[in-house]
């Protein structure tokens, strides 16, 4: 028995970020660093589609696997299912433990602000950096 | 090979595995065909307890070069250090209620010092080059007409760089001050001589030294004025100042441990060196990557890394199954930075990357080498995921 910090699927997630990806040349593009982290998202919007998400972090095994969590949960789905993003959900999903629930809102607020570049301007590469 | 089959562990700065040797002599120790009897009775089968009790002090004080009354039996090097400060601050209170120390301490010393504040004492904290090393003049300038007691590490636990304790303790022994030394890291794999050594208290554990966990020794010198107030009571033993059965199976494992340490210090010093060189050697060329504590007045057996833009804790997770530390392992749950790095100058951003690998008699070149590759690995992967972001 060990008391292991991270559940198998948060060690999944992070063993294999397969979003971790260039964040040049997306339709839509943010990146926001606070409480010690940095996280960088990237979309890619066909029509009405979210048809491709890419993912930059620096931060704990939590934030890594929360980011990378997001970007398969979120392709493939409608632009505006963005601002139905929770930290609270992954929170409880992943798990991630409540101490680390400032970072976890990090990512939340770059989602949302992803969600918000879009409905600002729907097919154009806007940077929001 | 000490490892189980599905890690690679190079945290010994943290604990060792207990030596065969040491387990034999331990486990004919607990049943009822062996000396299990409480060595303070008088009875036949309590003197043979006692004889166990009373022959792994002498293989302890012979590899400390100290005199068996000079130990007391304590459950491992906190309870030593809290013992040692605590214990001589309060004995030597009437004098004067100023201490000394290093915020480069472990928190079992700095702990007790913040917690004496609290009852009245005054504590100066000196701060080391940015080598890590504390320079006497500077003791000797922070010395006043009050102070009682300086309290200096031998070995750091995180970083290994080695304190000059001859020439620290011979600025306290000239002042008629007290000198603990918390040598947790270095008992049994650094020649120490308490008879030559102006040191008056000295704390030590034996699982870091292939001993049992829950043992531990105060040396306290047979000098004036040097004594220690008891912080626990109740039953007289070690002469009231530490008082509770002993605890002979760990006792007994402790003296064949220390027995073992002495006959192979040199060897094991070797074996430390060629694994500390081989694991640097392999990683120094790293961009920003950066040896905390230097590479002079080091303890070979720990080697504290800091690599610049990688996250520590996704490091310490990347780098599995290699078993290594963050900062100090009694401080693995903390976020904050090391105050042992930020003492030597580190920035926050480096000291939160830091690694501290630490070898043992076990590790193999192999180890090493798998470690190499692990570490590299890991820097390229989480550089990759971050890459691109400004910090």
């Amino acid at each position: 028995m060990t008391c292991d910090p991270y559940s198998a699927r948060v060690r999944e997630l992070f063993a294999g970020p397969d979003h971790a990806g260039d964040l040049e040349k997306a339709d839509l593009r943010v990146q926001i660093e606070e409480q010690g982290v940095r996280i960088g998202l990237a979309a890619d919007i066909d029509g009405d589609i979210i048809s491709g998400l890419r993912f930059r972090a620096w931060g704990c095994p939590h934030l890594i696997a929360a980011a990378e969590a997001f970007c398969r949960e979120f392709e493939g789905r409608p632009v505006s299912a963005l601002q139905a993003f929770s930290a609270a959900e992954i929170m409880q999903t992943l798990p991630v433990p409540r101490e680390k629930l400032g970072r976890i809102l990090v990512l939340e607020d770059a989602v949302r602000s992803l969600g918000q570049s879009a409905r600002v301007s729907p097919d154009s590469g806007k940077d929001t950096d | 090979m000490s490892n189980s089959s599905d890690i690679v562990y190079l945290d010994y700065a943290a604990s060792t595995p207990v030596d065969p040797r040491v387990i034999e002599v331990m486990t004919p120790l607990f049943g009822v065909d062996g000396d299990f009897a409480n060595p303070s009775s008088g009875h036949i089968a309590g003197r043979r307890s006692q004889g166990h009790v009373a022959r792994a002090a002498e293989q302890l004080a012979a590899l400390l070069g100290c005199s068996e009354r000079e130990l007391v039996w304590t459950s491992g090097a906190t309870e030593s250090d809290n013992l040692a400060i605590a214990g001589a601050a309060r004995y030597r209170a009437d004098r004067g209620r100023h201490l000394i120390t290093m915020p480069t301490e472990h928190k079992a010393v700095s702990d007790v010092f913040h917690a004496l504040a609290k009852q009245g004492f005054e504590v100066s904290w000196l701060h080391p080059a940015t080598s890590g090393v504390l320079d006497p003049a500077e003791l000797a300038a922070a010395i006043r007409p009050d102070t009682q007691l300086v309290s200096i590490m031998h070995v750091n636990n995180e970083t290994g760089v080695i304190q000059d304790i001859e020439a620290l303790g011979a600025v306290c022994r000239e002042r008629d001050v007290l000198f603990h030394v918390d040598a947790a890291q270095s008992v049994g794999k650094l020649p120490l001589d308490l008879a030559s050594l102006p040191v008056d208290l000295l704390s030590t554990t034996a699982h870091k030294v292939y001993g049992p966990k829950g043992i531990g020794a105060l040396y306290v010198a047979e000098r004036p004025g040097c004594h220690v107030e008891p912080l626990i009571h109740g039953g007289g033993q070690q002469g009231g100042r530490r008082p509770g059965t002993l605890a002979v199976p760990l006792i007994a494992g402790f003296g064949a441990a220390a027995n073992v340490a002495m006959s192979e210090m040199q060897e094991n010093h070797a074996h430390l060196r060629s694994l500390n060189d081989r694991l640097w050697q392999g990683i120094r060329d790293l961009d920003g990557v950066v040896r905390n504590g230097g590479e002079t007045s080091t303890f070979p057996g720990i080697l504290n890394v800091s690599i610049a833009d990688v996250e520590g804790e996704s490091l310490l997770l990347a780098l599995e199954p290699l078993c290594v530390a963050t900062g100090s392992a009694c401080n693995s749950t903390s976020s904050e930075p090391s105050p042992v790095l930020r003492a030597l100058g580190c920035s926050d951003l480096l000291a939160q990357s830091a690694i501290r690998f630490s070898f043992g008699r076990p590790t193999t070149a192999a180890e090493v080498d798998f470690a190499v590759d692990r570490y590299r690995e890991a820097v390229g992967r989480l550089r990759g995921i971050a890459r691109g972001l400004v910090a």
